[in-house]
């Protein structure tokens, strides 16, 4: 059975009229792997002893007549940098090959009790670092749309896997772009939430001022029951967020008339593939047919978010993977050697390219002299991109662009060039820089037939009004993979 | 600004990174043309303007009461490794 055809309500509705047992649905899961996953590569562990076991208990239950959670039975994937008691946690790292965690990250620990069975853990970026799963420690992934292409970083696996129908729902975490991107390339949805709405315990740290962990998923109403699942204040995430979380699918249908959606003129550049903007502008027009108001906005500092984020990102990243040293995690490079050389052959041989040169460029950026040139500067253009956001947000409710310039491009295409790959997350890391939330839906594919993302954007904490905006939008007859 | 070898290797040992010697030269250009284009900032005046290193979205301090929880204890953490083994810290001269 493949998951592509079918959605999460509409899974618990055939459980609950015993149409299909759960064990049948997890075991064909794992053959529909074994079938397609030789190609597209999404998964880095599996734990199918687990979902089986689970999925039979799940069936007593049901058999019982007992009722069932929102998710009951839902097969996800987790995006391998989030712990899972006994299992590792690679991070798509070498320096983690082998790291077992001793306990369960709240998200997925959420996830599971409202029904959800894991799967497996999927590839991404080493250490999240990446827009396009190339940077794997382990292997590239493919997308399914067209394997020679990138599925888009860093939660790539968790993207591919839900557009390949080997999960329902996957988790992917988002510093600068990390679910939208993916969700935009693979034809799927993909939301990062407010900083502070889901708990980054057990979310291996990469940037934690911009790190967030968000669903991905075919439809708008199974990101939006995921959220409700995942969503609200833990006492292990210091900076998790005390705020009530509404009901998002009860919310999904209120009326959108009126609403007001802001186009910010800085996203329509001329870097703009021109068959994503004649998507995007398509999207538009859905909206004005919706009744909504199409205003055009400005968000004059977005032109300096790239450079913005690679400070903060990578000063933040050199700080948070000091913890690889050898001694607590994984790998460990020693022979006869010192501590210090421990500690600099570990992580010579643990941590791959492209995190190197950013905890090289997040070390430089913090380093004496450069302080105040480089990472306070950053912090200071961070508050003006905020206030972009905060005026925008006094004239509209909803801020619509473009997830990516472009559509997926193909593998190997920027792997040479660091900064070329950094630009491609220009209309991404606005959101992360302020905190704010956003959601990615499809919105049609281009002449290849490769999928393109149209991005919507909200106010702190307005989730409920990002879902039913795009849940609407998707009904209308947008579009669904 | 340009990155010289000699920064990169400067750099590599305040990280704690080897850096081979043909990665060396890889990375100053590399590490060079990103912090060109991060120059882009010197273009605006952010005098007077706050630093934000975190967007505050709780305003509750996340401050627990003063009680013990049961929670995952040293015993499960070092339980895949049995015990945290380091060499020798100290070294004779």
């Amino acid at each position: 059975m493949n998951l592509r055809n079918i959605t999460a309500d509409k899974l618990v509705a055939l459980y609950r009229n015993r149409d299909l047992t759960v064990t049948e649905v997890i075991t064909n899961v794992y053959d529909e792997i074994e079938r397609t996953d030789g190609d597209v590569r999404a998964f880095i562990s599996l734990c199918r002893d687990r979902a089986v076991e689970e999925a039979r208990r799940m069936d007593v239950k049901i058999a019982a007549g007992e009722p069932l959670e929102s998710l009951a039975g839902v097969p996800v994937a987790i995006k391998d940098n989030m712990a899972i008691r006994d299992m590792t946690t690679t991070c798509g790292s070498r320096i983690l090959q082998s790291y077992i965690p001793p306990y369960t990250s709240t998200a997925v620990e959420r996830l599971r009790s409202a029904g959800a069975i894991v799967i497996g853990k999927t590839n991404c970026d080493e250490f999240a670092m990446g827009s396009s799963t190339e940077n794997s420690g382990f292997f590239v992934t493919r997308n399914p749309h067209k394997l020679d292409c990138v599925p888009g970083g860093s939660s790539g696996g968790s993207a591919a896997s839900v557009a390949s129908g080997t999960s329902l729902i996957a988790l992917g975490s988002d510093t600068g772009g990390s679910i939208r991107t993916p969700a935009s390339f693979c034809g799927v949805v993909g939301i990062k939430p407010t900083y502070g709405r889901v708990s980054r315990y057990g979310l291996v740290a990469f940037a934690s001022s911009l790190d967030q962990i968000g669903p991905l998923a075919k439809t708008v109403r199974e990101c939006a029951q995921t959220l409700e699942a995942i969503c609200g204040f833990d006492h292990f995430d210091s900076t998790s967020a005390d705020t009530a979380v509404p009901n998002f699918v009860k919310n999904l249908d209120q009326p959108i008339k009126g609403t007001r959606i802001g186009i910010p003129k800085e996203y329509f550049v001329p870097g703009l593939d021109a068959q994503v903007k004649a998507k995007i502008e398509a999207g538009m027009r859905v909206y004005q047919d919706l009744g909504c108001e199409l205003h055009e906005i400005s968000l004059p500092h977005t032109e300096f978010a790239v450079a913005t984020y690679y400070l903060i990102a990578t000063a933040e990243a050199s700080s948070n993977l000091a913890r690889y040293d050898g001694v607590r995690y994984g790998l460990r490079e020693a022979g006869n050697a010192s501590l210090q050389e421990m500690y600099r052959r570990t992580r010579h041989n643990g941590f791959g390219k492209e995190v190197k040169r950013r905890i090289l460029l997040g070390t430089y950026a913090l380093s004496a002299g450069y302080y105040d040139a480089y990472y306070l500067k950053a912090l200071k253009v961070r508050t003006l991109i905020l206030r972009d956001f905060q005026k925008a947000f006094e004239q509209v409710d909803v801020i619509l662009t473009p997830t990516s310039p472009t559509v997926a491009f193909k593998i190997g295409e920027k792997t040479g060039d660091p900064l070329s790959m950094y630009l491609s997350d220009i209309f991404t890391i606005t959101l992360n820089l302020a905190g704010l939330p956003g959601i990615s839906v499809p919105c049609g594919q281009n002449s290849e037939g490769l999928p393109v993302g149209m991005q919507l954007m909200s106010n702190h904490f307005e989730e409920a009004l990002l879902l039913s905006v795009a849940h609407h939008y998707e009904k209308a007859g947008g579009f669904v993979v | 600004m340009k990155i010289s070898e000699g920064d990169v290797e400067y750099v590599a040992k305040l990280a704690m990174l080897e850096v081979a010697d043909d990665e060396k030269k890889e990375l100053a250009e590399q590490l060079s043309r990103i912090v060109e284009y991060v120059q882009k900032l010197n273009e605006l005046d952010v005098s007077g303007i706050e630093p934000t290193a975190q967007v505050v979205t709780s305003v509750k301090h996340a401050v627990r009461d003063d009680r013990v929880v049961p929670r995952t204890g040293s015993s499960d953490a070092a339980r895949s490794v049995k015990l945290f083994k380091v060499p020798k810290v100290i070294t004779e001269r």
